[in-house]
């Protein structure tokens, strides 16, 4: 029941400048009190009942060149239930996981750019490494619906196109396909996305999505504990907002909700950012 | 201009839809499994979580691996059934893990066994080992001394029947069962441990011990605290078993023959308002059947004992845990 959070694609349909960047640290909060099982969805999560999921990231973005365009991002997960202590004593279970998850490492290629008047297409393309930094747990039973993640290695191909208008409202898609190591079943991800950028303002709404290739559903066949190996797919909307505050920092924030899915939780989500440019 | 965009969108979404979108259309129809009708269903949840105390939701997630259609079938308490016991998801913890391991295999069988093929003539094993038996009362059916509520649950692993009591066996004899709850092995506070001793004192193990064609019994076994109470009402103080080695040797004798009943063991579904009589003592009264239970009262009594613990399967008989002792006409 690992979180939508750890599987973003996490990179825009924009390239940074050439030796232009950003810098930002971002806290979100989603929680969650119903499940997407198969074949149905469940009111209460299972001896939790109810999860909330802080995180703290660290992100930075980097220009290389015009074409090549680096991210990277740390985050740090807590992750609560909300099992009563009769619950946690009767099964040696505790109501909180928290730690270093995974690094994310992207680097993105603008292959093409068509210019017409009033409006362009760019094509890129995006090779993205996760992978853990700290040895969380993901194997303890019904203990890790409260893992802070899965602890395998993805890389991450995702192909975007996006389709901008010189008075600023674009439109970005993306595909991808991301490889997963430690019986995590590889995920096909995608996203459309569609919005406004100016330089007094950034908004867009989208809507994204996981499919696992494979995996076992959570309490069916085939089923043994290990919930990294659970297939997880989900459909997911959101918003993203960003505006300049003062100089050359800025603020993002943004909405999120699961919408349909399986083996996860119908997570709604917040963030808020600050962010600092160069 | 605009159609370009709108056509970009369009096809972007078109992909996005094609390729990646979950939707639980996807798999509303498909069957859960035990497990899972345990963790969906609101009126499931004790038994939910017992089944993950117990350390069975992976097991009644997946394919029965010991029998060849790759099914179990489940008699499932509700959570009112669990409440007679005083027993919810918050207070599972007064039990013994292992215990409530065994309670949840004698609840289970291999393979299909559905309502149509349940019958008062073919008794139904247990992944415990033992046999339940059904019982029909009133144009109603029982398994043991628990109504079956509704029949033939689907699960992708199975069939759920639903029982209005929780069923209980320790697998061992009405002797054993009792150490069992005096040793705590089925609730984590020992239980039982008066009427352990007064067994022992009173030198009737034995008769109460199985062996190679000897009888079942119908036994009613009082609480520690009715002990205690009986202490009080005596004049006397019963604090620790031992205690009741203040009364005569053959007056506790009397007293818990007065508890058993030599008819082959009887669940609740098959006692009926009236007079028994014990293997030593006075005619026992049982009350009216009402609500799965009976009061059972002693010619001694003031007032009827009430079942706190009914329909313990013994391999010697059923013991039904009573909150009074039986008393004679001392």
């Amino acid at each position: 029941m690992s979180s939508a959070a750890f599987s973003q694609t996490g990179v825009s349909g924009f390239m940074k400048p050439a030796k232009e960047g950003v810098v930002s640290f971002s806290s979100s909060s989603e929680s969650y009190d119903k499940v997407l099982l198969v074949p149905s969805e469940i009111d209460g999560v299972p001896v939790f009942n109810e999860v909330s999921i802080n995180s703290y990231n660290l992100y930075g973005e980097y220009g290389l060149s015009d074409r090549f365009t680096i991210s990277i991002n740390i985050p740090y997960i807590q992750s609560e239930g909300e099992a009563t202590s009769a619950t946690l004593a009767e099964n040696g279970f505790e109501n909180k996981r928290d730690g270093l998850q995974d690094l994310s490492l992207n680097l993105k290629y603008l292959i093409k750019e068509f210019n017409f008047s009033g409006s362009s297409l760019s094509l890129m393309g995006n090779l993205g490494l996760e992978t853990p930094l700290s040895s969380y747990e993901v194997d303890e039973g019904l203990q890790s619906i409260l893992a802070i993640g899965n602890q395998s290695t993805r890389v991450n191909t995702v192909g975007i196109a996006t389709f901008k208008l010189n008075n600023g409202v674009f439109a970005t898609g993306q595909l991808g396909y991301s490889l997963r190591s430690e019986d995590v079943p590889d995920a096909i991800l995608s996203q459309l996305k569609i919005g406004y950028a100016a330089e007094k303002f950034y908004g867009d709404v989208f809507i994204g999505a996981q499919k696992s290739t494979s995996g076992v559903d959570i309490l069916g066949e085939g089923f043994q504990g290990f919930f990294p190996a659970t297939e997880v797919s989900y459909t997911r909307i959101g918003v993203n907002l960003f505006a300049p505050i003062y100089k050359d920092f800025g603020a993002s924030g943004g909405f999120s909700q699961i919408v349909d899915g399986r083996n996860i939780g119908t997570a709604t989500g917040f963030y808020l950012g600050l962010n600092y440019s160069f | 201009m605009k159609s370009i965009f709108l056509n970009t969108a369009l096809a972007l979404a078109l992909i996005i839809g094609f390729t990646s979108c979950e939707s639980s259309s996807d798999y509303e129809d498909e069957t859960p499994s035990i497990a899972n009708i345990a963790v969906s269903n609101s009126d499931f949840s004790t038994l939910e979580a017992a089944a993950i105390q117990g350390g069975l939701a992976i097991t009644l997630s997946n394919s029965n691996a010991g029998d060849p259609s790759g099914n179990f079938t489940v008699f499932a308490p509700t959570n009112d059934a669990f409440s007679r016991l005083g027993l919810n998801s918050e207070t599972l913890g007064v039990l013994q893990d292992g215990f409530l391991t065994n309670t949840l295999l004698y609840h289970t069988s291999n393979g299909d066994l559905m309502g149509s093929q349940l019958s008062t003539d073919q008794p139904a094993s247990s992944l415990l080992g033992l046999n339940r038996r059904f019982v029909e009362r009133d144009g109603e059916l029982f398994i043991n001394g628990s109504k079956i509520l509704a029949t033939d649950v689907p699960a992708s692993n199975g069939t759920v029947h639903v029982i209005d009591k929780v069923m209980i066996a320790t697998g061992g004899d009405i002797v054993q069962s009792a150490l069992a709850l005096q040793n705590a092995d089925v609730f984590i506070t020992p239980e039982l441990t008066f009427l352990v001793e007064a067994v022992l004192y009173a030198e009737l193990a034995e008769a109460l011990t199985a062996s190679e064609g000897s009888p079942s019994f119908t036994v009613f076994a009082p609480t520690d605290q009715a002990f205690k109470d009986l202490g009080a009402a005596l004049g006397l103080t019963f604090e620790v078993p031992s205690d009741i080695r203040q009364l005569p040797q053959d007056v506790v004798a009397s007293v818990l023959l007065n508890h058993v009943v030599n008819d082959g063991g009887k669940f609740t579904s098959e006692m009926f308002e009236g007079n028994t009589a014990p293997l030593g003592g006075d005619a026992l009264m049982y009350g009216p059947y009402m609500n799965g239970t009976l009061g059972i009262t002693g010619q001694g009594n003031q007032a009827p004992a009430n079942m706190v613990i009914p329909d313990v399967q013994a391999t010697n008989g059923v013991i039904h845990v009573i909150d009074q002792v039986l008393l004679p006409v001392l």
